[in-house]
């Protein structure tokens, strides 16, 4: 029993590492893309290890399996979602026109959105509302 | 308005269902044999339903096509092997650039190709880059034949299109070329 | 057995949260906020299960997930705004 709390222990302490380096990270990364790089540390790494404890703990410790199954849909969730939102973000941030202090040292994606930015804006919108 | 398909609205209609059991608690009770016959079928009443109106945004290509082991176990050693290890590499990578005192960042956006034809395959591998810490993919488009993937990159180490492919991409797209194609 | 020290990991993660609260409130763009707010909500999520895990009771299990996918769709929202389709 000793053997299993301290396992439990080792994976949710990886779990508050991973959520304190992705913390650091985002408190001294120099532009918001970086920030969001950090974000994502905290999103993967520091939730899968407090799931997997969890359902040790709740299968072996408080022998209870729906609590282990609701966990497991909760791991599945979060790291279904959280790329999807981190994307989103990502996206977003850079068409409204968030850019970093310093020059990236290479931008392509600047490059050739100023060329479709022009045509993509303005037809899309119309075609968008008289279709809906 | 598309066309309602017969297996698109089962799939989903099963994948509710189940998703209804597990938060209503009912998966540990059939198992013990005291399950209620309402809370059932009302979640099947109401999984139906969703799935007529949510399988179009759902299954766009044919909807058991995981449902083979030639696939499915590709997927599950990719899902629990292959995957993991990558994800724990980046993580460890991008927690010792932010907790190292000299911060050696090197931000850019690069453009890579991308062999995948299926839409499931692409989105697949779009997602894969941006769960690992250190690339986030910014946008997918398409050009002359060729699919390109825009990536914010934390390090980038190099410009060229293909290597800089190969250095992202790792064996993350030959896993996925086995499942989708 | 009382495992005390989930107590203490809840507690690491709640002031790991209240650190991200600076970025959330000095932040210079609008997408930092959005992102501070992401990982807060995902860190006190995490705090919500491992008191869930010492306490014993899956109420708070289930507002844990309510918060995660509140969190969803509100960065989604807020990103889908960002790019000018709302």
């Amino acid at each position: 029993m000793e053997a299993l709390r301290i396992v439990i222990d080792v994976f949710i302490g990886i779990s508050v590492f991973f959520a304190f380096a992705g913390v650091v990270g985002m408190l001294r990364m120099p532009d918001a893309f970086c920030r969001m790089q950090s974000s994502t540390n905290i999103s993967t790494l520091g939730v899968l290890g407090v799931i997997i404890g969890g359902i040790l703990h709740s299968l072996f410790i408080l022998g209870d399996s729906a609590f282990a199954i609701k966990l497991g849909i909760m791991g599945i969730f979060y790291i279904v979602t959280s790329p999807i939102a981190g994307h989103a973000i990502a996206k977003g941030a850079y068409r409204h026109g968030v850019r970093p202090d310093k020059k990236m040292s290479v931008d392509k994606y600047g490059e050739d959105l100023v060329e479709d930015l022009p045509q993509e804006t303005v037809p899309d919108a119309v075609e968008e509302e008289v279709s809906a | 308005m598309k066309k309602i398909s017969f297996p698109a609205v089962l799939s989903t209609a099963v994948l509710m269902f189940l998703f209804w059991m597990v938060i209503t608690g009912q998966i540990v009770s059939i198992f013990r044999g005291e399950a209620s016959w309402q809370v059932l079928t009302a979640g099947g009443i109401v999984s139906i339903l969703v799935g007529l109106f949510a399988s179009r945004f759902f299954i766009h290509e044919s909807a058991f096509y995981l449902w083979n082991p030639a696939r499915f176990l590709p997927f599950l050693f990719y899902c629990f092997i292959i995957f993991p290890i990558e994800l724990i590499k980046a993580n460890v990578d991008v927690a010792r650039r932010a907790l190292s005192p000299k911060l050696p960042v090197n931000p850019g956006i690069v453009k890579i190709p991308t062999d995948l034809k299926s839409e499931y395959g692409q989105s697949m591998l779009a997602n894969s880059i941006t769960l690992t810490p250190g690339t986030i993919t910014m946008d997918i488009a398409e050009e002359e034949g060729q699919t390109n993937m825009y990536i914010h990159w934390i390090d980038v180490a190099t410009e060229e299109p293909v290597e800089a492919g190969n250095a992202i991409k790792g064996t993350l797209e030959k896993w996925i070329g086995r499942i989708w194609k | 057995m009382i495992m005390q020290e989930l107590v203490f990991f809840a507690i690491c993660f709640i002031v790991l949260a209240c650190c991200l609260l600076f970025r959330f409130i000095q932040g210079p763009s609008v997408a930092d906020r959005a992102v501070a707010a992401d990982s807060i909500d995902i860190l006190a999520d995490m705090a919500l299960i491992l008191f869930a895990l010492y306490s014993g009771r899956s109420v708070f299990l289930d507002i844990a997930l309510i918060t995660a996918l509140l969190g969803f769709i509100g960065s989604t929202i807020v990103a889908r705004y960002l790019e000018g389709r709302l």
